[in-house]
């Protein structure tokens, strides 16, 4: 078995007396898709924000490569190879695609120039590896549909080195269609083999059709974890309702 | 059917349907509507030799000033006290230059006055941005506040030093000092030689009366040709050659450097911004300092143009600022503009505040109303080619 990129062991995070992470462990290894599920308030933008240095745990270790590290600012967390892609993907709706791809991290010239016409080809080949073909980088944001702005998202955030690749529901908001061509996105990133994917999500058609393995929150805890072989398609919808037979929940629809 | 994929979507377009898709376009348009019809109102004489000096001076005013505007507009805050801020270092300058340095440090050089005036206003610019981007504040209310504190701080100083809100007979500085000339003087000198001169030649053979007629007056204005005549205007004033300067500069940083892509993605989103690296609050307090430093040079121009400063001097001029950028296509909440088309907003507003000038059987009042219905009718335009461009933001 391969070393995991990331590990985390027993991390809690308290905000007051509240416990919102309460012992979580994790592994994520290069070139799988690892898919964090659960409901909402189950810890999960908690898990994802605390691993890219928005917040610093109360207690317990994350490891990169097998060496205990500790993110004081989301920065620290990008420069060891952890990056996120938000809900809102961080995008700026009236600047062109390149501004965006670059945008913060620009290559530059004498006095400050950009140097567009490079900046330009890279976001086009970058686009263009992980499955959409760009034809003009100079278009807005804006006039890009859902799925192609978490294509570039994603692009950038390969592009400018993340090993682990944090993706925040990226298929919730958008189309049927739109939905499959992210999830083909995440495959042709999947198949470079060097990039561990954390898939937050909770549509457990999504996760079965890319995951590789599967951990289940609920209420600040792992509640289930394992490959993709291991839990099978009832376990699996047993986790995503917390933990409760869907027999259970079906009796309690009914007695309404 | 299944070969298609999105960026098929995105029709080629032709170099004339990408030149009505410029973000100037409208503001363009709009500019060429006031020229021609200013042009035929004044029966030619808002363009003559004299009409174009007088337009290019108030023209090069409102640029330099709806430059820093804009800029900052398109990093997303406002700046009101743009106007005290010209009154304030206006006086600043002028009382230098009348009662000596402060603190007795002997008598100022139209230089060390500038420099001094700079350095104060500068650093106003940065508390301003400052107290903006620590305190999370609206700017609006920000730079209201220093609206009314510069304007007051003005006039207090002028009464106290002066004893009076008005300096006035200060020696023609332009005369000695090859910086006040720079500032003050006129520029550009070949290009009214070179009008002259084709003058010259033009009339050449032609016999005018003794006693000339108000048709021949006209035709020799049009030829950069006085009555008795001589070459009547030898230049522009040197605020061209600023604005000149500010709008190239403020373009090449905008459109072709990392910091105006930094301005853009403030403005546009800030957050955004900053989680991909981007120094937001930097970028903000040194926006504010370079509208500082506008207000500076529309005063340093003036007081070194007029030899004269009082304490009402760039009153309202905040809000000509903002009009002229949104006129020139600037979005209100930001992350969007250029320069060229606040360049043509100078020109459109300039044209129409001179318009009276040029047509003295119109009330010079009506100017307010003209530029107000110009300002709806861009905002309107502008608004209608950004969402063409972006995807109906």
């Amino acid at each position: 078995m391969a070393e995991p990129y990331l590990r985390v062991e027993n991390l809690t995070k308290q905000f007051g007396p509240f416990t919102a992470l309460g012992g979580v462990d994790l592994e994520v290894y290069p070139g799988e898709v690892h898919a964090l599920l659960g409901d909402n308030g189950a810890g999960k933008s908690t898990l994802i924000k605390t691993l890219a240095g928005v917040h610093q745990p109360t207690s317990g270790t994350i490891y990169i490569e097998g060496k205990p590290v500790n993110f004081r600012s989301p920065r620290d967390a990008s420069a060891a190879g952890i990056g996120t892609v938000y809900q809102d993907l961080a995008l700026n709706q009236l600047m062109s695609v390149t501004r965006n791809f670059f945008m913060g991290r620009e290559l530059k010239g004498p006095l400050g120039t950009l140097r567009m016409d490079e900046m330009n080809k890279i976001a086009h080949d970058e686009m263009l590896k992980i499955g959409i073909d760009f034809s003009d980088p100079t278009q807005a944001v804006g006039t890009m549909s859902g799925g192609q702005r978490q294509t570039l998202a994603i692009a950038r955030a390969i592009h400018f080195g993340a090993k682990v690749l944090i993706l925040d529901e990226p298929t919730s908001a958008l189309g049927q269609k739109q939905q499959m061509g992210v999830l083909k996105t995440i495959k042709r990133v999947r198949a470079r083999g060097d990039i561990a994917i954390i898939f937050i999500t909770h549509n457990e058609i999504h996760s079965r059709l890319v995951g590789d393995r599967f951990t289940f929150l609920a209420l600040g805890k792992v509640i289930g974890a394992g490959t993709s072989d291991e839990i099978g398609d009832h376990e699996m919808r047993r986790l995503m309702a917390g933990g409760a037979e869907m027999g259970d929940l079906e009796q309690e629809l009914a007695q309404i | 059917m299944a070969d298609r994929s999105e960026s098929d979507r995105l029709a080629q377009e032709t170099w004339l349907q990408r030149l009505i898709r410029r973000p100037e376009i409208g503001a363009f348009i709009v500019m060429i509507v006031i020229i021609v019809a200013l042009a035929i109102a004044s029966d030619g004489k808002a363009f003559n030799a004299l009409g174009l000096k007088n337009n290019i001076k108030i023209i090069a005013q409102y640029g330099i000033i709806a430059i820093g505007a804009a800029l900052l507009m398109i990093a997303g805050e406002f700046d009101l006290s743009i106007g005290s801020m010209i009154g304030f270092a206006g006086m600043s300058m002028a009382i230098m230059l009348k009662w000596g340095l402060p603190f007795g440090l002997g008598e100022a050089t139209p230089f060390l006055a500038f420099i001094i005036t700079l350095a104060m206003t500068l650093t106003i610019g940065w508390i301003i941005g400052t107290i903006v981007v620590r305190s999370g504040l609206s700017s609006f209310i920000v730079t209201l506040a220093f609206l009314f504190f510069l304007r007051g701080t003005t006039e207090v100083s002028f009464r106290l030093i002066n004893q009076s809100t008005q300096v006035s007979g200060l020696p023609d500085y332009k005369e000695e000092s090859w910086f006040a000339n720079i500032l003050g003087g006129e520029v550009f000198g070949w290009f009214y030689d070179a009008w002259y001169w084709i003058g010259t030649k033009m009339i050449a053979g032609v016999e005018f009366p003794t006693r000339l007629t108000a048709d021949n007056i006209n035709f020799l204005a049009a030829l950069n040709i006085n009555r008795r005549l001589e070459q009547w205007v030898t230049g522009f004033d040197a605020r061209l050659m600023w604005f000149m300067i500010i709008a190239a500069a403020a373009y090449f940083v905008l459109s072709r450097t990392q910091l105006g892509n930094w301005i853009y993605a403030t403005g546009d989103n800030k957050e955004a911004a900053r989680a991909n690296g981007v120094p937001v609050n930097r970028v903000k307090v040194g926006l504010f300092m370079f509208t500082a430093f506008c207000a500076t040079m529309f005063a340093a121009c003036q007081v070194f143009d007029t030899n004269t400063s009082d304490a009402a001097k760039g009153n309202l001029m905040e809000l000509f600022a903002i009009a002229i950028a949104v006129v020139g296509g600037t979005l209100m909440t930001g992350g969007f503009g250029s320069v060229i088309g606040v360049v043509f907003g100078a020109i459109t507003v300039g044209l129409v505040a001179n318009a009276v000038f040029f047509i003295p059987t119109i009330d010079g009042a009506w100017f307010r109303v003209f530029l107000g219905s110009i300002l709806l009718a861009a905002v309107f335009a502008n608004e209608r080619i950004r969402k063409r461009i972006t995807g109906g933001i």
